[in-house]
């Protein structure tokens, strides 16, 4: 289990405003620097690569600390973990996906499809549903 | 586009109380924004500042950690916003915290809310297209 003080420590890092910038010795392969710097040049994809590179390093910190935080939780009270069956309603209702509407359908789904992909996501339950409903119209 | 996912009073008090009885249903929509998230699909989590006086979220409380941790925004109530939710709570009659939310999803780009009211939150809404999700 994670650290509370380390998610602590990862969150208020993460929180600050600190202007100040360190150069560092990161090595990353030559070909993904010139990736970044034709991206960054063609197609817009951020102001410079630093600013690229910096971000895509902020996303990936804030979800894996979320993760840890929730694996937690997961730990300590177990009987909060999402079925795939909730993930998938969840899903679906975020996005306002018309299946929302037949959770009984999701429910029915994510059962078929756990049982042949153990590891398989709510995305993967929305479309083997999405297909069922489309084949029975 | 960036989703924006809002959190009203009730779904505030669901997500940090394990022993809500929505609690589970509250954890599967952080959960599907956190492994969005970890696909660089651009979403987050947010709270108007006035929802959460209204739900007592202190983040300075040891009680409010797991929320804290969770890294959902604060939406500050700001002049514009403020402007906003004035005009909205002079129009609708809702609540301070209900009219915040609205100013707040009126400033979205793509905004789903997770509420226990979904009439009050269309109506805030306004005509501002709106994913409502019922806790």
């Amino acid at each position: 289990m994670v650290d509370e003080q380390v998610i602590d420590r990862i969150n208020e890092l993460l929180d600050s405003v600190d202007p100040e910038t360190v150069n560092t010795s990161m090595r990353i392969p030559s070909a993904l620097r010139d990736a970044a710097a034709l991206a960054v040049s063609e197609l817009e994809v951020a102001p410079s690569t630093t600013v690229l590179t910096a971000n895509a390093l902020r996303a990936a910190l804030e979800a894996a600390v979320m993760q840890a935080v929730l694996d937690r939780h997961y730990e300590e009270y177990p009987e909060s973990r999402p079925t795939l069956a909730d993930l998938a309603i969840a899903a679906a209702e975020i996005d306002g996906h018309p299946l929302a509407d037949d959770p009984g359908l999701l429910i029915r789904s994510a059962a078929e499809v756990q049982q042949r992909h153990p590891e398989a996501g709510p995305e993967d339950v929305l479309l083997w549903a999405e297909a069922r409903a489309t084949a029975a119209a | 586009m960036r989703r924006v996912i809002l959190l009203d009073n009730e779904a505030v008090q669901a997500l940090a109380d394990p022993a809500h009885p929505k609690h589970r249903r509250a954890v599967s929509h952080t959960q599907v924004a956190v492994s969005r998230k970890a696909r660089a699909i651009p979403v987050s989590i947010a709270v108007p500042t006035a929802v959460r006086v209204e739900a007592g979220w202190d983040r300075t409380a040891p009680g409010w950690a797991f929320l804290n941790r969770l890294r959902i925004a604060d939406i500050v109530l700001d002049r514009s916003h403020a402007d906003a939710a004035a005009a909205l709570r002079t129009r609708t009659r809702v609540s301070v915290a209900d009219a915040h939310l609205g100013a707040a999803i009126q400033a979205a780009d793509q905004v789903t809310v997770v509420t226990s009211d979904p009439a009050d939150m269309r109506l805030v809404a306004g005509g501002k297209p709106v994913v409502v999700v019922v806790l």
